[in-house]
């Protein structure tokens, strides 16, 4: 074995969480299904709640800004529904038999934000057209 | 704040906790996405050899905690940005670095839910069958924190709290 091999890989997991066949189920399906829940939560625009800086202001799901209450913050609600729904999905698969867990593509899980970018670009394009007109 | 300091500082501060935590961050990640991307095979002398000769799989604890205390804390002053940065930044037609702003508040979510099959691939590091995934997943979550930290620090070159 290398040294880098040596130096960067312990021979035993750590931890039991490590060693959990459970906790793999929950880990791949929690990281791949995030990416593209955020994606879904993101276009379908279904925060879990709605935040208005300037007023300390409050409410569950979807509400827009307001000459009253100013600006809103929608990606607190974004990133928390997609959480849940993915710790959700990964509870699931916590109980598929692994055989199935073993089915799952490990490059999902460093390809899909890959994929995920030209998306999150174009889904910013009220921005870059702001910027062309200037 | 009490008197004790103003809102300007304040703010300050916590951007500044929010700047350490994203330095040890960058740090960790870098050391070891060169040990993935680059492994060294036989000691040699020389700062970047050192540089990717570290124990990689000791990193992967500090990285997912140093990630969500830097997700958090940003979360945190993001409101103050809202308000005191975003719209000023409208208001003078800065719009590129407004949607750049946008841009890395989805990439560091996107970076949060990958943290648990990381840190999964780190900690069964002696398993051959995820050696791909470890380093694929390692080496996109340190471009996402380069990319996260470079924006940050331009934005904040653009216009900090206290501008």
């Amino acid at each position: 074995m290398s040294t880098a091999a040596t130096a960067s890989k312990p021979m035993q997991p750590t931890s039991s969480l490590a060693m959990s066949r459970r906790f793999k189920a929950f880990a791949l399906t929690f990281s791949i299904s995030g990416t593209v829940v955020y994606c879904l939560v993101q276009y379908f625009n279904y925060p879990l709640f709605t935040y208005w800086p300037a007023v300390h202001r409050f409410v569950w799901g979807f509400g827009a800004s307001s000459a009253d209450d100013g600006p809103n913050m929608l990606w607190y609600g974004w990133s928390v529904t997609t959480i849940l729904i993915a710790s959700a999905l990964g509870m699931i698969a916590t109980v598929i038999p692994e055989q199935t867990v073993r089915k799952i593509p490990l490059w999902l899980v460093w390809l899909l934000p890959i994929f995920a970018i030209p998306y999150v670009i174009y889904s910013l394009m009220p921005w870059w057209t702001l910027a062309a007109r200037q | 704040m009490g008197g004790i300091i103003s809102t300007y500082t304040f703010w300050t501060l916590w951007l500044f906790v929010h700047l350490i935590l994203a330095l040890g961050l960058l740090g960790a990640i870098t050391h070891q996405a060169m040990a993935v991307a680059l492994p060294v095979h036989k000691p040699a002398p020389g700062i970047v050899t050192r540089f990717r000769a570290v124990p990689a799989a000791g990193y992967a604890t500090t990285v997912c905690v140093l990630y969500v205390l830097t997700f958090f804390v940003g979360s945190y002053i993001y409101t103050q940005y809202r308000i005191a940065i975003r719209i000023p930044l409208e208001s003078a037609h800065y719009y590129k670095t407004g949607g750049f702003f946008d841009f890395k508040e989805h990439v560091a979510t996107l970076g949060l839910v990958l943290l648990p099959a990381y840190w999964y691939f780190w900690k069964n590091a002696q398993k051959p069958d995820y050696d791909n995934a470890r380093k694929g997943v390692t080496l996109v979550i340190a471009v996402m924190v380069w990319f996260l930290f470079i924006v940050g620090h331009v934005l904040n070159n653009t216009r900090g709290f206290a501008s």
